[in-house]
């Protein structure tokens, strides 16, 4: 990887950030540009959903503490989904494969790079609950796994097309890191097909902003 | 790597639990998914009857159509008014999927989804049909379920 590719690689990591369990399957036909960030990493997935029940698409993923990116195909398949008059829940498998590359003078080789997960979560208009994990196998880059629980309500509901809003915090759990819990309170603004959210770790001490797009 | 076994474990034991958490919302609830799929079946549909017609009010059972501006305008026109309830729909991502599947369909001339009432409201063009089948297969595209589907003066909360 060149120092360009590296650099523009870490530009769009510090611009975007995650959007954690933010309906990662559309509706048939549909394409979806979701902006991911965390404490440790940040990933951009366009993906496109042929059914209701699963969704693929490219993504790029910058792990800033590590010093590596991911370059994979992911499809998501939404399991099951609960419905109720008041009420939604999805469960959610994820994975991906592709190549893990070194960068900022990183000296690793490309590796083939494998990660699986879950994602849960159950909403009304105005209470959210959702858990994700993930297991990320990259060679001699990482071997890694983290999970994360968010939990959040929202102060008024909206209507169709009105500016939604949503008080959340995430903790999340990452065993390798040395700090292995954090917690990310922030807030969600949802309108139309954009959703905004901005927060801060309170543990890391960074900013949070992610956003997920739905065309 | 005890830890991370661990946590996998725990993990796992969640998502086996779900789907038992789920079923006994179900056993509980009025408008599970499950019950989604009985409202295309006789018995669950002789339940509504005679309870709809308990209650005395069988045709303007449910939310009746939201006037939007588009809406009144198909109506205008002389469109067939419909209003479907749907199960799941949470949020502006919801209503959008909705709006983009069914706007697609040459049958339909004015579309809202209302948040409030839960309900798919629709018009249709001038002489266009659709089924309740049609309606049922496009929300499931959408990734929703119907539950109901009323025409007509039952839409418009103007039935006897």
């Amino acid at each position: 990887m060149t120092a360009l590719q590296a650099a523009l690689l870490l530009t769009l990591g510090c611009m975007i950030s995650i959007a954690t369990l933010a309906r990662p399957v559309s509706y048939t036909g549909g394409w979806t540009v979701i902006e991911e960030s965390d404490r440790q990493s940040s990933a951009l997935l366009v993906h496109y959903t042929p059914a209701h029940q699963w969704s693929v698409g490219p993504r790029i993923e910058v792990n800033r503490d590590d010093d590596f990116a991911l370059y994979t195909v992911q499809p998501t398949w939404l399991a099951k989904r609960w419905f109720g008059a008041d009420y939604q829940g999805n469960l959610y498998f994820h994975g991906g494969i592709g190549i893990a590359s070194g960068i900022n003078d990183n000296p690793h080789t490309d590796q083939v790079a494998v990660y699986g997960g879950i994602m849960a979560d159950w909403e009304t208009r105005s209470l959210f609950v959702g858990y994700r994990n993930r297991y990320v196998e990259a060679g001699h880059h990482a071997s890694q796994f983290m999970q994360a629980f968010r939990a959040g309500f929202a102060p008024y509901e909206g209507d169709s097309g009105d500016l939604h809003t949503w008080l959340m915090v995430e903790i999340d759990h990452r065993p390798s890191d040395p700090d292995s819990v954090a917690a990310t309170p922030l807030v969600r603004f949802f309108k139309g097909p954009l959703l905004v959210e901005a927060g801060y770790n309170l543990t890391a001490n960074q900013p949070l902003f992610n956003f997920t797009y739905r065309f | 790597m005890n830890l991370l076994i661990k946590d996998i474990v725990t993990i796992t034991a969640f998502c086996l639990c779900l789907p038992a958490m789920a079923q006994e919302h179900h056993d509980h609830g009025n408008h599970a998914e499950d019950d989604t799929h009985e409202h295309h079946g006789h018995d669950h549909q002789a339940t509504d009857t005679d309870q709809a017609a308990h209650d005395g009010h069988h045709a303007a059972v449910g939310p009746v159509l939201t006037r939007t501006e588009d809406i009144e305008s198909a109506l205008a026109d002389g469109g067939e008014p419909i209003v479907a309830d749907v199960l799941g729909v949470v949020c502006d991502f919801c209503a959008l999927a909705m709006n983009k599947i069914f706007s697609k369909r040459e049958e339909v001339a004015a579309i809202y989804v209302d948040l409030d009432t839960k309900a798919l409201n629709l018009v249709l063009a001038p002489g266009a049909s659709m089924s309740d089948q049609t309606i049922a297969d496009l929300a499931v595209q959408a990734g929703y379920r119907i539950a109901d589907v009323r025409r007509g003066d039952a839409a418009l909360g103007s039935a006897s």
